[in-house]
This record gives C-alpha cells, structure tokens and sequence, in this order.
C-alpha cells in the first residue's frame, strides 16, 4: 500500500484486497456446498463448451455455407450481446454511480472527481461484465477447437474481449450520468423498463418469421439462406464495435492476422479514445448528476396532473390527521368517536379480507405487495423475464410447420417447461432468497410481534408460490393452446409446473433462512454471498433433473421411444418425490432454524 | 474558517435550505440543533460539496467547496451519521488508506495514529475485519481516521449515535481538545445536552432557515427560558412553528 500513493492506485488497492478477502472467506464455508457450486460451475462450462462444439461442427458441416453461416452467426451473438451489455452497464452504473456510499464517502475527500468516476467506472465494467465473459468462454473455446486454432488465438481473444468490454462500459456510464442529471431513480427505471420492452417489440417486430413452404426448404436452399443473411446483415455493420471484435477474432482464428490487427487496431483506438474521453471530461458531468439526483423531487412533479393527485393525497392526509385529533380529544373527554376516513380500509385491504386471512397474516401480505409494488426493481425484473418469455411463447403460433411432428411438439413442450422454471428460479432467487435476511434488519417489528419468524416464514413462501404460480400456470397454458395441445398434455405440463413453483420457492425460502445476511440491507447483494449462490444452482439442478426425468418418461414417447404408461408413472413418482425432498428440506429446515433464530 | 452565504437549496417547490447565512470562526465550536426535515443535513450536505445550492455559497478556510473542491477538502474532515467503511479492511488499514489519500506519509500516519488509537480505545480492534466491529467501534474508528490529518474544519452528523457514555466523553473531550487547538467542529445533533455542554455557540434550523444563533446563554435570553437548552430550543421552535420563521446570522 506504501508504494500505492496515486488516489486511483490507492482505490484499486484497497478494492482488490476486499475483493481477495470476500475470496478467502469462502474458506469458511461447507466444502459440501463449495464442491456442489464448483462442480456445477465446471459443468456449465464443460456442457456449454459441448454443444458450441456441436453446434458449431453442425452448421459448419452446411454445403458450401457452413463457414459463412458460423461466421454469421457470430457476428450476431456479438452484437446482441453489445446490446445487452450496454444495457447491464446502464443500470449498473446508475446505481455504482449515484446509489453507492462508497461514492457518496469519496465525494467528500481530497480525491478529484475524475479519479472518483474513474474508479467507478472500472468497477461497473467489471460488474456489469464478468457474466458475459463466463456466458462467451466456452464459444470461444469451442469456436478455436473446431477451426484448429493455434494457441496464441487464446489470450489475444481475451485480451480482444477486455479491450471491447470498455466501450458498452463508457457508454453505459455516460448515458447514466445523461439519464441521472434529468430523470429522478424511479423515473429512471421504469424509462429503462419501458426502453427494454420497446427494444423487444421492436425486435419481435423486425424479426417477423417468414412462411417457408416444403418446397423452398428442398429446391430453393440458395434463395432462403439469401433471406436468411440479409435479414440479419445488420450484425456486419462496419459501424458496431461488436463487428470489430468478431472480425478480429475470426481473421485471427483464419490465420488472416494481417486483418485481424486492422480490427484489433480499430477495437483498441476506440476503446482508449473513449476511455481517455471518460476519464477526462466526465467527472464533472458525474459530480453534477451526483448533486442532482440527491437534490431533485420527482420528474412527475413537474406534470400538472402529478401536482393535483398529490394535492388531493395531501388532503386527504390532513383529514386523517384532523380525524387522529378529533378522536384523541373524544377519547380524551371521556366518550369514543368514530372518524370514517380513519377508519376506512383501502381496496388492497379489503381483498385480502375477503380471502379470510388472519389479521396479522394479512398485515405481511399486504406489506409484502406494496412493497414490491414499490419497488421498480422488483417488478421491472419480474416484468422483464416473464415479457421475455411471453413473446417467445406469443410466437409459438409461427411454429406452424413442425406442429405435426410429434417429436418436435414434445421437446417443444419439455423446453418450455424448463424456460418457465428456469424464470422462476431466477425471479426467487433474487426476491424470495433474501427476505428473511430483510425481516431481520426489521426484527423489530416482524420478530417482537406475537406473529413470530417461523409463520413470517411461511407466510412469505405460500404468498411467493401463489404469486408465481398465477404466472407460470398462465404461460403453460397459453404455450400448450399455441402449440395445439390437447387439454390431457396440458393439464400434464400444468401439474408440472405447478409443482416446480412451489419447490423452487420452497428452496429459496428455505435457504432464505438457512443462509441469512443480516447486516446488508441492500438484497441483489444478499443473493451474491454464499448461500444465494447455493440457492441457484439447487434450483439449476432441480429443474435440470426434474425437466430431464420427465421428459424421458413422456407419455407420448418419443421419436424411437413408443409410450410406456408404466415408465410414465414411474418418472412422475421420481419427480414428485424429487420435488418434495428438494423443496421440503430446504423449507423445513429454514423453519426450524426460524423457530430458534435468536432476536 | 466556515462561511455560508446565503445558502438556498431548493428540491422542486420545497425551499429545504432558505437563504442561511453564517460565519463559524476558527477554534470554535459549534451546534446546530432543529427538528426532523429542518434541513440540517442539507446545509450539512451543501457544506461538504456532496449537493450543489441552488444559490449562494459555502466557504472552508476561504475556499469556495464548488469551485474550489479539493482546496476545501483537504482542510475538512466529514463524519455522517452512518459512516461508510471497507468491510474487508481492518481498522488499521482503513486509517493509512484515508491518511494517504490527504497525501500523508507513512511517518506521519504513524504519529497521528499513536495518538488516536489509544485514545479511541482502538488498539484490541486494530488488526480485525471492520466487518466484525460494533456499531460504536466503527463510529469510533471513523471518528478516529477523520481526525487523522488534523483538519482544520471538522464537520459531524449525530457523532454520539451508538457510542457507550465512555466513549461519548472520549469523543466530546477530542473535539474540544481540537477546537482549543484551532480546529472549527461544526456538529448537527438532535441532543440538546450536547450542545448545552459543548457548544461555543449554538444555531437553530428550522423550516430551512437559521432562526437563532448564539452561545446557550443568549439563547436562553432570547427565548426567555432558562435551565436546560432544550427549553430555550423548544420555546424557538415553537415560536416559529405557525409564523413564517425570521432569520438569524
């Protein structure tokens, strides 16, 4: 640290040993549960590293197409995941920016604000990052392995890749700080929200499938394949910085390295200008934001229609204020006066009284609700992965041709399965996980109550379950009718699901407690300690085993497989009992250890 | 050594700091009390640079905190009331990453740290995670390292929040001891008897705006109470809770 005296070099420091050290705890932890993450973790890159490579080998095999097809191919994934990086940095870097004490900490010392910015700039790039890293390794490596690449194709990919990852990085930080000065977080987020789900219209839009017939398929393959490329010539436009790297790693991967250093220069002239650029004109602008979004109201203030709704809140509130005093001062006098406004109940309330819930039961439900209500994080996700999956599910109907192949209706069907439960899981490891760990830091009022953690517990399970099982019940339905399903599958598919919701949200409430952080307050860092990570990959698990074990005992069978009732009904009771041993212990045990967590 | 002038802050129509104008001399120690929402924090906030004013200015040591940020900064120390700490770091290492950020020598951490250390009661925690801490150690090792290049203007928010009667006395005797030494303590409290006991002189925010200024004394006088400070401040408070509060410099 001595030798570290920049302010840069002293943050960098600093970090990094916190970074070492959160590494070094992990010593600590069950070496049960450390080699069940581990060995998921090796198993996502070694499967993901399989099917590039088959997939790979697959198209590249295309007469006379393959390798323009695979070359296609890439450029596209590059540029759809530009795009979703600089959406991931957006936000991450609103939040690091403008939502971070340590920000907040350094803004009051001697340290300029260009080197603050640059600091957080670094750690939201990273942030924002690494996924994307772990989700393209094993194509790359795949990629190199199918083209026989020599071993410097390695580290000058990742050292092409790091370069690249700075500019979604710049430019995500930028837009926050444009987003930040003019737009308040709520607003912020539901126009990030709103961005999302315009992107995805917009691409379901331009991406409109286009009726193939039999024919075309068999004698006009050149014509479709045309089709094919030119609606996706977007990707290979000169002008992406995805089209940059592509081009740099597969003229380098061809031995063309004369045309990938081109690229590469390219890449890396952007990439440092913008970062120069960054670093040396954005601190202001960051400082300016930063003062902003601590010292701005609503933008909705600033709309006439927002003023006299929050008028008329106001107002209302003075006469619930007036009515206290009013009853306060009857009480006092000796008699009891009722006020009708203090007494009224709103409609969220009222519905929850009519499902005859206990008062106290109640009183979670509906804190629970607001909350997420209230939260623009929590719904926004929630909205995003489920809108996500209803176009894909909306576009079923396009699946037209393939509807009479039993085959592809079936593994269709199982697929589907999997992407709702693969949602669910991600929607309760992020919000269902850390609630206990949040009831804890309100163990005040939640803990001291005659309620008690253990009904708090399962209050927030059956809440969470039904909640998500309203939603996954809807999209089974609706894949089941686009595909053409009779109603037995559906009901089959139904089931099914049903069963997974409330497993996986057994699992997360059960780890909830299991693996409690009560000193963060802030949840997405909760869910990336230890135990959140155990509750992915449970869940990963789960419905890996799950998804697999009935699809293999289908009761319709499969292309060479003729339906067997018997295995049928022997899958179903290996996935109901797995379901219940991998929901109910979790659960159980949480409760348990809800009963005897100290306050 | 502080200077606010005319200092307004405004979020959308609500005036949260209006048109405060205040002179804190060098060595003095001073308190400002008010109610909830009364816009301490803000002034506070403006004061350290973390929020721009919507007009006027603030000044630490003559230099303005806009325009001249890391000149002001260098001379002020900051302590919120939920100060922020690396987890990971140990007390020890907190201390010489804040020292070398206000480009202090190894040496020089090294002497100042003789000083707190001991003092704060530090030396069993020195070497342990920060994450293990108490919420009163950590207060303590944040007083602790703000204190550690001598500022000249030392600002704290609610510094008695989580700390033990013992290491209460121990804060308050530091920051009186540096404030006979030269350094201007600007503390916002909601403790009356603090400020009693402490202050060289008191200011009263209330609605945005400085209503009363002065030792406890004339306070009282004003307010026509006496005893407890609370009494002077609650008789302001009131005065000013129906009225359109009047301003004080």
């Amino acid at each position: 640290m001595t030798r570290l005296k920049t302010p840069l070099g002293l943050l960098l420091w600093v970090n990094c040993l916190s970074a070492w050290r959160r590494l070094l705890a992990l010593r600590h932890q069950s070496r049960l549960l450390m080699g069940v993450i581990g060995i998921f973790l090796v198993g996502y890159l070694l499967l993901s590293y399989f099917m590039f490579h088959v997939g790979l080998r697959f198209i590249g095999r295309f007469p006379g197409l393959g390798s323009l097809l695979v070359e296609r191919l890439i450029y596209l994934l590059f540029a759809f995941l530009f795009l979703l990086l600089l959406l991931s940095n957006l936000v991450i870097a609103y939040t690091n920016l403008f939502r971070n004490r340590e920000t907040a900490f350094l803004l009051t010392l001697p340290v300029p604000v260009g080197t603050v910015f640059s600091w957080k700039l670094i750690e939201s790039t990273l942030l924002a990052s690494w996924a994307f890293l772990f989700l393209i390794a094993p194509l790359l490596a795949a990629y190199g392995y199918v083209n026989r690449v020599e071993w410097h194709f390695y580290p000058t990919t990742l050292l092409l890749v790091g370069i690249f990852l700075v500019i979604p990085g710049v430019a995500g930080a930028a837009a926050a700080i444009v987003l930040a000065r003019h737009l308040d977080r709520k607003t912020f987020q539901i126009a990030a929200v709103t961005m999302l789900l315009g992107f995805i219209a917009v691409v379901a839009w331009r991406f409109q499938p286009e009726a193939i017939a039999e024919e075309q398929l068999e004698a006009r393959v050149q014509a479709v394949i045309d089709r094919l490329l030119i609606n996706t010539s977007f990707a290979q436009s000169p002008a992406l910085p995805s089209y940059w790297l592509s081009a740099a790693v597969q003229n380098w991967a061809e031995g063309a390295l004369r045309a990938a250093g081109f690229f590469a220069l390219v890449l890396l002239s952007h990439s440092l200008f913008l970062a120069r650029m960054a670093t040396r004109f954005l601190g202001t602008p960051f400082a300016d934001a930063a003062s902003s979004v601590q010292s701005r109201s609503s933008l909705f203030a600033q709309w006439d229609w927002f003023r006299r709704l929050e008028l008329r809140r106001s107002a209302l509130r003075a006469e619930l204020r007036e009515s206290f005093h009013a009853e306060r001062r009857a009480s006092q006098n000796g008699g009891l006066r009722c006020h009708p406004v203090w007494h009224a109940s709103d409609p969220l309330d009222r519905m929850l009284r009519i499902l005859g819930l206990a008062t106290d039961a109640r009183a979670i439900v509906s804190k629970d609700i607001r909350l997420f209500w209230r939260d623009t994080t929590q719904w926004g996700q929630t909205v995003l992965l489920f809108g996500l999956l209803t176009v894909y599910v909306i576009n079923l109907r396009h699946f037209t041709r393939q509807l009479d192949s039993e085959f592809w209706v079936g593994l269709v069907s199982f697929l589907n399965l999997g992407a709702t439960a693969l949602n669910v899981a991600t929607i309760t490891t992020r919000f269902v996980f850390p609630q206990f760990s949040l009831e804890g830091r309100r163990v005040w009022v939640v803990g001291m109550a005659p309620l008690g953690l253990t009904r708090t517990v399962r209050i927030k399970f059956w809440l969470a379950s039904l909640a998500a099982v309203v939603l996954t019940l809807s999209l089974t339905v609706l894949s089941g009718h686009l595909l053409h399903l009779d109603w037995l599958r559906i009901l089959f598919f139904s089931a099914a699901t049903t069963i997974m919701t409330f497993t996986l949200n057994g699992i997360a409430s059960g780890l909830g407690v299991l693996y409690p952080n009560f000193r963060e307050n802030n949840p997405s860092k909760i869910v990336s300690g230890f135990g959140g990570t155990f509750c992915l990959v449970l869940s990963l698990f789960y419905i890996l085993v799950s998804v697999v074990t009935l699809a293999l005992g289908s009761p319709w069978g499969w292309r060479d497989v003729d339906p067997q009732p018997g295995r049928a009904a022997f899958a179903w009771i290996v996935f109901v009992l797995f379901s219940i041993l991998a929901g109910a212990i979790p659960l159980r045990l949480g409760l348990r250890r809800a009963s005897e967590t100290e306050l | 050594m502080i200077e606010l002038i005319d200092l307004v802050k405004h979020f959308a129509e609500v005036r949260a700091v209006d048109g405060i104008r205040l002179t804190v001399p060098r060595g003095e120690f001073f308190c400002v009390l008010g109610p909830n929402a009364a816009g301490k924090t803000t002034t506070i906030k403006m004061l350290v640079g973390l929020i721009k004013p919507t007009s006027g200015s603030a000044r630490i040591a003559g230099f303005d905190v806009q325009t001249q940020p890391l000149e002001a900064r260098r001379r002020l120390a900051y302590v919120p009331d939920f100060p922020f700490l690396y987890e990971k770091l140990t007390p020890w290492e907190f201390l010489r990453f804040t020292g070398q950020l206000f480009l202090m020598d190894d040496d020089a951490i090294a002497r100042a740290a003789s000083d707190l250390v001991p003092r704060f009661q530090l030396e069993e925690w020195l070497y342990k995670p920060i994450e293990a801490l108490s919420h009163g150690t950590r207060q303590r090792v944040a007083i602790a390292s703000a204190l550690l290049h001598d500022p000249e203007v030392f600002v704290i928010d609610e510094p008695m929040v989580g700390l033990d009667p013992h290491h209460a006395r121990v804060v308050k005797d530091t920051l009186r001891e540096r404030a006979n030494r030269g350094m201007t303590v600007f503390l916002s409290t909601h403790q009356t008897s603090v400020a009693d006991e402490m202050a060289d002189r008191v200011g009263i925010i209330h609605r945005g705006r400085l209503v009363a200024v002065g030792t406890p004394t004339e306070l009282h006088r004003n307010a026509g109470t006496d005893g407890a400070l609370e009494r002077a401040f609650l008789a302001i408070t009131e005065d000013n809770r129906l009225g359109d509060p009047s301003p004080a410099t």
